[in-house]
Formats: structure tokens, C-alpha cells, sequence
């Protein structure tokens, strides 16, 4: 509030167009220009409902703010002064309400939001290669070698890097970052893997189940239908996947969650 | 500093490329970024050492193996299945590098540039976000050690002469040259498109591809006149992308000569063709009259055009993974009875079996080249879609095909209905829902046109389009010279089809009624106004 008393000269009402027209220019700015990621038109919306709210909420805060943003308002209608101007606002607001309204009726072209569950709950046993396995205590036969074998858990990751680079890096790119060199024509885009959101997040089991089983084995909420992870239970063995997801972790230095009993 | 260098001249080279107005502001801030890093350079040259080969090595193990082999050889686990292969560093020919053709020691800056920013088109990513100028340096140390590069001098630099800047007299006379005596259209092909009638093979054995020159975002370099002047005058080693420079050639251009072409190439780029990722909706434009029939039908410029990526199919048996169709490019008309679709994508090679001609140039196992649009059999409810991939047993899609025909077969049309790629398909009657179909090959570009009655007798079998509606499609192409048949092909992920309505009288009538209401509180309110005033 200090910084707007130092502007006096500024009248209030001016002062609240120029905060929100403000903001406004900033999301832009940052979104579309800098970014290059336009803000969909129905949550720039929203974003701006809560803006316009706050804003008006700051300036109405107390009995005299409120009194300097409402009184060039009220004077309009009541100052016989002023009664040209009062002609000329009483128009223009209902052509501006009209021209809004005539917009919004326009059929749009905007491609509805897809919204997706990206980690859905996993079932609590899935089939896979034709053996029933149970998520909640299923683990990862070789991650023990870790500790207790470090050379040939070398060898195994190894053998995961190479069933990674020959099937996976097309898409989630050789450095797991999600940019494979086919990864932009795809929607959803492939998970990149060195965000702390996504395999650093989760259990072995889970990636062995999304790994084996795919897009198509999401649940609906995750939108199986446009995944284009592929089914891999289709192309490797249940050692490759095991291997595989020791080099996910391996390169990326994240650790697989755990139940937290071992 | 030769890192710094690098980066202003990266930055020069113009990469934006159909990036619009925000490039600009891009590289203003990428300036400002650049003029800072000078200067911590200039404060802090020791800090940029040269490069420690063993330090190298722990690094190449860690990230490049896996590509390049243990050996350097290019012979890592994947190489079968990247085109073109991983580079074999113990032959030392490097292709984009600005030393003169006799020369074949790079200079470390063109090595790091290609770690640096990434090969686009191929399997080689750019590095430096996640490794240092530092560790780039060291990796480029360690790269030369496998062809005793390291105690060799580096190469001279080519001869820049005096830059001939972009003027129309200068891409003329680059245009003249490029076809002189077939010069550069002897592969690059009469527009460009690398389309031209020969089968070529890198000193490997690989299939080369030349390049494209009306898509500069798919050069290893860049399509500044610079960066082109430099491929012109270096060659491409190891490919068949000759040396314009070479003293012992005949074919030798003057260092104006190479500019002129420099100019004229950086001028062929086709920004329609840059696939804008925003661009998610093909917005179908309604005529008045009939829909065209013919590909090359100047009405179809009319319709806005869309442009997407083709991705190679890695997803279901038998997988695909060296695709030669990289974008393709949709527009769409229709009117009350029918809707066409004008579907465009550079294919290098026009396939025909049967041909001779066209079996020289061909992979072996020559097929027909062919298109497909993809649509839902019907409109999903709520967020629900077929599988983009020739959809599931519970949501059928139907495919329209276009085939290029062969000596013996004419081009045909064909309509299946695909319950996933696993699932049963079934053949349908093209001609019984009046699907139909015509394309047409020139330069390099496949252009077909698929038109179909808007609505059909069986709504249970096939789409029906309505206005208004948002409309998955996705499309997938062959090349058949290029070993893509059933299976092995590009594709697309859904995108949408809109036939935008016209608004008709409602929009008006309720912005006029809007009008008037706001008008008579605004009256009222005057008035209570007013009286209140008075007492
Ligand atoms: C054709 C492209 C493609 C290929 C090839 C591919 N993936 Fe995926 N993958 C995706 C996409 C797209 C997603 C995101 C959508 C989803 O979750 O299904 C994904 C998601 C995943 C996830 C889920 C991560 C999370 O945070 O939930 C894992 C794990 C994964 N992929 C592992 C792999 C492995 C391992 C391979 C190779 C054996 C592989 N992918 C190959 C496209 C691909
Ligand atoms: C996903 C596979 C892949 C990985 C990982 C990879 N590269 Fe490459 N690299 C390639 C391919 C493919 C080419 C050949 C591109 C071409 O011929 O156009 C290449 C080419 C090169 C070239 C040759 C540039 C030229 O001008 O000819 C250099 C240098 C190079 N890579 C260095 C590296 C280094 C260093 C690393 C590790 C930090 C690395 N690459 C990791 C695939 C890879
Ligand atoms: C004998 C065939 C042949 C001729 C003649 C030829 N090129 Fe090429 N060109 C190629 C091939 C093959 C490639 C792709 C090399 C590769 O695999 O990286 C290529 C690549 C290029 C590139 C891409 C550079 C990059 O950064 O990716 C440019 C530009 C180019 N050529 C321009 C020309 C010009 C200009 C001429 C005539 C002065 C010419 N070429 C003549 C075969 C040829």
C-alpha cells in the first residue's frame, strides 16, 4: 500500500486498471514470449478471476480506499457536470459488454484440454508375462546386489543400458531427460526421467508394471488411449526389465522408493 | 575463449528458423548472456584449460559408449538402428568441421560444437546441458586419441574471402550455379528436396540421404550462409557430399561462387514445413462450391495448413526404426455433402514396383508408397478416444488408403475399419461410401486428395462429420523404397479435425440483447442516482 500513497497524482480507479492490465502483460510476457507456452484461454481465465478478485479486495480494504475507488463512479451519475461524459461511458460500456459477448458466442477453435493422471494408483496385482505378480511386495530381484555384489551389479547395469539405448531413447532421449529425438511428435510426451517428479518418485514395482504392461495398461484416468509407451513385456524378458530400470536409476543418481521396511 | 567465440557464432547463425517474433527477443537476451560470459572469460581465461584426455575417457564411458561403442568405433549396441549410424571416431572424418578439404584434422572448436549443440536430424543430442565447456574440452581431447589425432597439427582453416550478404542478384546467380551442368541438383534435385535419382552409401556402406535443403532444420550445421559456405567448401566427409574446393577437381568454384550458392540454398527454406507444436487443430474451411478434386487444385492454398510430425512406428510388433518421411501437412475443405482432405509430405524417392529405374534406388523389397488418414468410427464421448494406434477392440477407427500403384496397378483407394493393430480389421467398400481418392508426385512432394460424402447410409460403420465438433485424426505414411510396408511405417499421434460452423444470427442477437440490458440498469441507475443527488 506505501508504494500507490507515493503515487498520489495516479487516481485510484486508474490505479486498479493499471495493476490488472499489468499483470496481465506479465503473464504474456513470460508465457508467450519467453516461454513460448501460451497459457490455454480457459485457465488464463481463471488465473485472471482470482487476480481481478484480489486486486479489488486489496483496494477496498478499508472504508476510505474503498470511498476514493467508488467516488469518480458515483459522481458520474450523480454530478450534472459531468453529464457529457456520463453520455459517452453509459454507451461505450454496454458496446464493449456487447463486443465481448459477440466473442465469446464465436464457436472456438481452441483444441479441448486433455487432463491426465500421470502417476495413477497402480492396481495391487497385475498379469504379466502370464505369472500373476503382487505390486505391493514385489521388488526388484537384483537391486540386493547392490550391496552385496557391486561388480556384478556393474554388469547388470550394463546390460540395462543396452536395452535401453537399442529400444527407449527414441523417445525418452539417450539422457533420460524425455527429449528423445522423436519425443516431439508424440502426446503425451515421454516422461523425462531426471525430474525428481517422475521415476525418482516411485517403486521399482510400479515401473515394472508401467514398463511391462504400457500405455495400454494404464487405468482410464491416465488416458490409455493416447500413451504411446509401448507394451514392453511385448519385446524384452522380465530380466531386461529388471536391468533396465537399474540403469533408469543408476544414470539418473535417484534412488527407487521404498516401503521403507528394508 | 575459443568457447566463447563459438557460442556468438552460434548465435549469429540464424537456427531460429520459423520461430517468429519471439526469436528476436530470444536472442537479445542470448546476447546480453553471451557479452556476460566474455566477460567472466576475459577475467578468467586460465580457468579454460586445455583439454585432459583421461579426464575424457570417464566421461566418453559414462555418456557415449553406448552409441559409439567402447572402441570409438560406432559400433555400440544400437547402430543397426540408427540412420545415419553413430560417428566411428577411429576413421577421424568428421563431417561438419572448417577445415580445408585435404585437411582431415578438425579443429577442436568444430569438435565441440557438434558435442556442444547436437547433430538435428540424427540420434546425437546437444550436450550442454549437462556437461561443462570443461568437460567438453576434455572429451574432445579424448575423441582424438582414437585416430592419433593428438599429435597432429590442427588443420588450416578454410579461406572465408569476403562474404557476398543475401541480395536477389546474389541468389540468382547461386540458383544458376546450384543447376549448372546439374552441379547440386544431381543429388539435391531439381527444387532441393534431395529427391534426385541415386542411390548413395557413405564410405561404410550406410545409406546416405542427401540432404533436404528446403528443411535447414534438419542440418547437422545450420543454413546460414556461412555454415553452408563452409559444407560447400569442405564437403561432408565420409559421404558423397563432395568438396567444392578441392584443388585437384575440376568441379573447384571460386570463393564468390560458393557464397552466391550459400545465399541461393539458405533461400530455399519452406517455413509452411516447420511443425509448429501449438498447432494442434486442422481447421476444415467450408466452399461454396464443390470440393476440388485434383491434388494440384490452386483452391486448396485457400484452407490453412497444418504441419506434423511423422514418427517411425516403435511401438507394436514388427517395429520400424530408420524412417526416411520426417513431417506431413494437412488441409482441409468441405461443403454441405462432402469433405476432402489434401494431405503433402516429401518423400525422396517415388516408388513403383515393377520399375526399374525406381528399384536402383530402392531398399531392397520395393512397395508401393502410401498414405492414411485415421478417424474414430464414431465421435468419442467425454475424454475417451480410440487408441491412437489403429485403435482397440472397443473403439474402431477407420482408415482411409491411398496407394501409389504400380507398373501394372494404378493408384488406388481403400477403406478398412481397424480394431488395433492386434485386432481383426476389416476390409470395406470404398466405392459403396463414396471414399475418393487422387495423388500426384512432383520434385520430391506427394500430394493427395481423399474426399468423402460427409455423411454416409451407416453410422455404425463409418464416421459422420458434423460441424462444430472437435474431430480426432492422425494420419501415417510408407515410403516404399524405403523398406516401409504394413507395419513399418511413420505415423502420427491424434491431432483434431474442426469444420468450423458458421456462427449464423445467434452471437448478434444476444450481444444486442446484452446491449440493452446493460443500457437500462445504466439508466436506472442514473436516474435513482440523480434523485438521490437532489434530496
Ligand atoms: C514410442 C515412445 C516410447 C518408447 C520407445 C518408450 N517409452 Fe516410456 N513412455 C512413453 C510415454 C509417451 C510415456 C508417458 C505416458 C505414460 O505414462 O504412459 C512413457 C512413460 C514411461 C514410464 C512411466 C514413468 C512415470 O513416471 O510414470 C516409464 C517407467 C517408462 N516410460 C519407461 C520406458 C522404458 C524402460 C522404455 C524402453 C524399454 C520406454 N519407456 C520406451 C513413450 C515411450
Ligand atoms: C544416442 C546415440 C548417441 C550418443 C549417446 C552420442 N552420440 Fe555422438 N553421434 C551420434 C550419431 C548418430 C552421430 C552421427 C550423425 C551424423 O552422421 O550425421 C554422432 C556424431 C558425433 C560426432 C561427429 C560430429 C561430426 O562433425 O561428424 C561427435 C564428435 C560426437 N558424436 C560426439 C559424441 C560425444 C562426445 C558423445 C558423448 C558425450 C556422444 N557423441 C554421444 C549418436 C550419439
Ligand atoms: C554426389 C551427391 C551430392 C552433390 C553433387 C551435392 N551434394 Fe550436398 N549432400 C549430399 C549428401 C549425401 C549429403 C548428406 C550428407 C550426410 O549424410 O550428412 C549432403 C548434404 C548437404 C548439405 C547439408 C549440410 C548440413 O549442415 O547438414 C548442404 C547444405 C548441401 N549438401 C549443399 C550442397 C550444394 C550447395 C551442392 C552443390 C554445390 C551439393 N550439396 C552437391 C550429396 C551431394
Amino acid at each position: 500500500m506505501s508504494t500507490i500513497k507515493k503515487i498520489p497524482k495516479i487516481p485510484r480507479l486508474a490505479q486498479v486498471v493499471l495493476v490488472i492490465g499489468g499483470i496481465y502483460t506479465g503473464f504474456w510476457l513470460i508465457f508467450d514470449l519467453f516461454l513460448g507456452q501460451p497459457i490455454p484461454k480457459s485457465l488464463m481465465g481463471m488465473y485472471m478471476f482470482f487476480v481481478v478478485t484480489g486486486v479489488l479486495m486489496v483496494f477496498t480494504a478499508t472504508e476510505e480506499s474503498t470511498r476514493q475507488l467508488v467516488h469518480p463512479i458515483q459522481a458520474l451519475a450523480e454530478d450534472p457536470a459531468r453529464r457529457r461524459w456520463r453520455n459517452v461511458v453509459f454507451l461505450v460500456v454496454p458496446g464493449l459488454v456487447a463486443m465481448a459477448v459477440f466473442l465469446q458466442m464465436q464457436p472456438s477453435d481452441e483444441a479441448p484440454l486433455e487432463l491426465r493422471s500421470i502417476h495413477p494408483a497402480p492396481p495391487s496385482s497385475v498379469k504379466i508375462f502370464g505369472k500373476r505378480f503382487d505390486l505391493m511386495s514385489l521388488k526388484n530381484p537384483y537391486r540386493h546386489l547392490q550391496k552385496d555384489d557391486p561388480e556384478q551389479f556393474r554388469e547388470l547395469v550394463t546390460a540395462g543400458g543396452e536395452v535401453y539405448i537399442r529400444n527407449c531413447q527414441y523417445c525418452h532421449g539417450d539422457k533420460l531427460d524425455g527429449k528423445g529425438p522423436y519425443a516431439q511428435g508424440l502426446n503425451p510426451v515421454p516422461l523425462n526421467f531426471q525430474d525428481i517428479g517422475t521415476i525418482a518418485q516411485l517403486q521399482e514395482s510400479f515401473l515394472f508394471w508401467r514398463i511391462a504392461t504400457g500405455g495400454p495398461g494404464l487405468p482410464k484416468e491416465a488416458t490409455p488411449w493416447i500413451s504411446s509407451m509401448p507394451i514392453w513385456q511385448d519385446f524384452l524378458s522380465e530380466e531386461q526389465i529388471w536391468q533396465v530400470i537399474l540403469y533408469l536409476y543408476d544414470y539418473t543418481g535417484h534412488q527407487p522408493r521404498s516401503w521403507g521396511h528394508d | 575463449m575459443a568457447t566463447a567465440e563459438f557460442n556468438l557464432r552460434d548465435f549469429q547463425s540464424g537456427r531460429g528458423v520459423g520461430q517468429g517474433g519471439t526469436a528476436v527477443l530470444r536472442r537479445t537476451v542470448r546476447l546480453i548472456a553471451i557479452s556476460l560470459m566474455l566477460l567472466i572469460g576475459l577475467t578468467a581465461t586460465s580457468a579454460f584449460s586445455a583439454g585432459d584426455a583421461e579426464k575424457g575417457e570417464q566421461i566418453y564411458v559414462q555418456r557415449c559408449t553406448l552409441c559409439h561403442g567402447e572402441d570409438g568405433d560406432g559400433m555400440g549396441p544400437a547402430a543397426e538402428r540408427l540412420n545415419p549410424p553413430p560417428r566411428d571416431f577411429t576413421m577421424a572424418q568428421y563431417k561438419i568441421r572448417t577445415t580445408a578439404f585435404e585437411e582431415i584434422v578438425p579443429v577442436d572448436g568444430d569438435l565441440v560444437r557438434m558435442i556442444h549443440d547436437g547433430m538435428p536430424g540424427t540420434a546425437m543430442p546437444g550436450w550442454s546441458d549437462v556437461l561443462t565447456e570443461q568437460d567438453i574440452n576434455d572429451l574432445v581431447a579424448f575423441l582424438k586419441t582414437l585416430a592419433g589425432l593428438e599429435e597432429e597439427e590442427p588443420g588450416q582453416i578454410i579461406d572465408f574471402g569476403a562474404q557476398v550478404p543475401i541480395s536477389p542478384e546474389s541468389v540468382e546467380a547461386g540458383r544458376k550455379l546450384f543447376h549448372e551442368d546439374d552441379r547440386c541438383s544431381e543429388c539435391h534435385g531439381q527444387s532441393g528436396k534431395g529427391d534426385a535419382v541415386k542411390k548413395l552409401k557413405d564410405d561404410s556402406g550406410y545409406r546416405t540421404w542427401p540432404r533436404n535443403l528446403t528443411k535447414p532444420w534438419t542440418f547437422r550445421g545450420s543454413n546460414d550462409p556461412r555454415d553452408i559456405f563452409t559444407r560447400i567448401t569442405t564437403g561432408i566427409a565420409g559421404t558423397q557430399m563432395p568438396s567444392f574446393d578441392d584443388p585437384a577437381s575440376e568441379g573447384r568454384l571460386s570463393i564468390e561462387q560458393r557464397w552466391n550458392i550459400a545465399n541461393y540454398v539458405n533461400s530455399l527454406a519452406k517455413t509452411e514445413k516447420v511443425v509448429r507444436p501449438e498447432n494442434i487443430v486442422i481447421r476444415a474451411t467450408r466452399v461454396a462450391g464443390p470440393v476440388p478434386v485434383t491434388p494440384e487444385d490452386p483452391q486448396w492454398q485457400e484452407a490453412p495448413s497444418s504441419t506434423f510430425l511423422l514418427v517411425p512406428q516403435l511401438i507394436t510388433p514388427d517395429r520400424f526404426f530408420t524412417p526416411s518421411n520426417d513431417t506431413i501437412t494437412v488441409r482441409a475443405l468441405y461443403n454441405q455433402d462432402e469433405i476432402g482432405f489434401h494431405v503433402e509430405w516429401d518423400d525422396r524417392t517415388r516408388s513403383i514396383p515393377g520399375d526399374g529405374a525406381a528399384k536402383k534406388i530402392s531398399e531392397p523389397g520395393l512397395s508401393e508408397d502410401a498414405v492414411a488418414i485415421q478417424l474414430p468410427v464414431t465421435l468419442p464421448v467425454g475424454a475417451e478416444k480410440p487408441y491412437f494406434l489403429h485403435g482397440d477392440s472397443r473403439h474402431p477407427v477407420n482408415l482411409w488408403f491411398w496407394r501409389s500403384g504400380s507398373t501394372t496397378a494404378d493408384p488406388s483407394v481403400s477403406l478398412v475399419t481397424a480394431r488395433g493393430s492386434a485386432g481383426e480389421t476389416t476390409a470395406r467398400d470404398a466405392d459403396a461410401v463414396g471414399l475418393q481418392g487422387s495423388g500426384s508426385y512432383h520434385e520430391g512432394t506427394w500430394q493427395v486428395v481423399l474426399r468423402r460424402s460427409m455423411t454416409t447410409a451407416d453410422p455404425a460403420e463409418d464416421l459422420q462429420f458434423v460441424e462444430g465438433a472437435f474431430i480426432p485424426v492422425a494420419f501415417s505414411a510408407w515410403d516404399g523404397s524405403n523398406g516401409e510396408r504394413d507395419s513399418a511405417h511413420t505415423l502420427t499421434t491424434w491431432y483434431w479435425l474442426l469444420l468450423k460452423p458458421q456462427p449464423g444470427n445467434t452471437p448478434w442477437l444476444f450481444a444486442g440483447f446484452a446491449f440493452v440490458l446493460i443500457l437500462l440498469i445504466e439508466i436506472w441507475w442514473a436516474r435513482t442516482a440523480t434523485r438521490r443527488a437532489r434530496s
